[in-house]
């Protein structure tokens, strides 16, 4: 009986704990979305492997979210997945842009030399 | 039963911890932390460990969590949540890494732009003052040439008025010259007979105003005639030559004739070189009655035949 009762209330803790909900910190939350914006901004949903890592940070914010929700404490490790994909996408979108700008600057001091070198 | 079940509890939760503990200690790496491991091991060989070390000592941080968890606690969730930011965070310091490159190809392609450009400013600056000073150059020389064009125009201006001076002068002078020689000319026909034929212009004077008969001394009229053509003669020009001949009419012998007509011309001829005719141009035959213009069978035939003919322009001169 007194064994009973022990696993009875060891099973309503757990059940207690799992649905408590977790909280995540704001700030990595603030990053997270931060570095979304970000890419989008630079233009990722452009350039296939940003919008690749674009699209999984958006889903893992989500699911970190709703981990969160659930309680599951794992929600502050997916947030931080988000996080990385989306400096990635943000990275990688800039890459782009800052590669064609180089390839264009080559090019432009090929013409100057065309020009004539005196 | 209370019994089994406590006992039933212990070895499903000691089999648990013993496989979990197994787990742990035995199960190899999850795919995502051995991703992770070798995608810092590439990166931290290339170009992330010079351009971007400290993205890249953030990846090595997430690794090592993920390293240390799975040493711990095996192939855990967590284990798997660091491994995979551990590999975003290498793909990030790499793809920063090229980004830096790409933005030092841009730094140095400016640079270099710059650099030509200059040497082109400077050079095309150097072939504008080079163009200016010969510009200068070439104002300085056609401003000497059109100096010495305008001196050289100045002489060939006051050489052409000289020559037309001259050339007026001369035609002023061929005009009196002509209007002399009219005027003589007018003179003359009133003194002689003049024609012109083949061996020039012939003037005629008749025998019977120069001589007295069988003699060569001029008579005074004939000096006044001879004086008209004179005139006639220097008007003429220095360039002609003349000749005198003497003719007589058929009377008498040629041996008589001959010398008779000669001391005829030479006398006319004397006289017309005392009258300003130059002796040099002027010579006299003797024809004798050899070139008779009219038979001489009357007498006025005959005095036609006594002449003396003054031939100008005559090749044939012959010596006196």
């Amino acid at each position: 009986m007194n064994t009973r009762m022990i696993s009875l209330a060891a099973l309503a803790l757990l059940t207690m704990a799992g649905c408590a909900s977790v909280q995540i910190p704001a700030d990595q939350l603030e990053r997270s979305e931060a570095s979304i914006r970000g890419a989008e901004e630079t233009g990722a949903e452009g350039v296939p492997a940003a919008k690749l890592h674009l699209q999984l940070a958006k889903d893992q914010t989500e699911s970190a979210k709703k981990m969160a929700a659930n309680g599951n404490d794992r929600a502050v490790l997916v947030l931080a997945r988000a996080e990385s994909d989306g400096e990635l996408a943000l990275v990688l979108a800039r890459e782009v842009a800052v590669h064609s700008s180089a390839l264009q600057a080559t090019e432009d001091l090929k013409a100057v030399h065309a020009r004539g070198t005196p | 039963m209370k019994t089994r079940d406590k006992s039933l509890i212990v070895t499903i939760t000691l089999a648990g911890a013993f496989a979990g503990s197994m787990g742990a200690c035995a199960s190899t790496a999850p795919e995502q932390l051995v991703e992770a491991r070798n995608a810092y091991a590439v990166s931290s060989g290339g170009l992330a460990a010079k351009l971007t070390p400290t993205e890249l000592y953030d990846a090595k941080n997430a690794l090592d969590r993920a390293d240390k968890e799975f040493a711990d606690h095996g192939d855990t969730y967590e284990c798997r949540d660091y491994a995979y930011i551990a590999e975003r965070k290498v793909e990030l310091a790499d793809a920063k890494a090229r980004t830096e490159a790409d933005r030092a190809v841009i730094a140095e392609a400016v640079k270099a732009g710059v650099v030509v450009r200059d040497a082109q400013v400077k050079s095309s600056q150097a072939a504008l003052a080079r163009t200016r000073e010969q510009l200068k150059d070439e104002r300085q020389d056609n401003t000497t040439t059109t100096n010495a064009l305008r001196a050289t125009n100045n002489a060939q201006g006051q050489e052409l008025d000289k020559t037309a001076a001259q050339l007026a002068a001369e035609k002023q002078a061929r005009e009196t010259a002509e209007a002399s020689l009219a005027g003589a000319m007018k003179d003359l026909a009133a003194v002689a007979a003049v024609k012109e034929d083949a061996r020039g212009m012939i003037i005629t004077l008749s025998g019977s105003v120069l001589f007295v008969s069988n003699k060569y001394a001029l008579l005074n009229t004939a000096m006044t005639k001879l004086d008209q053509v004179a005139e006639a003669l220097k008007a003429q020009g220095s360039d002609k030559r003349m000749v005198v001949e003497g003719h007589t009419d058929s009377q008498g012998s040629d041996k008589i004739n001959q010398p008779l007509s000669l001391n005829r011309a030479t006398a006319v001829r004397d006289y017309l070189v005392s009258r300003g005719v130059p002796s040099e141009k002027i010579s006299a035959v003797g024809m004798g009655s050899s070139k008779p213009i009219a038979d001489n069978l009357t007498p006025e035939n005959r005095a036609n035949n006594r002449r003396v003919e003054i031939i100008i322009g005559s090749s044939t001169l012959s010596a006196r």
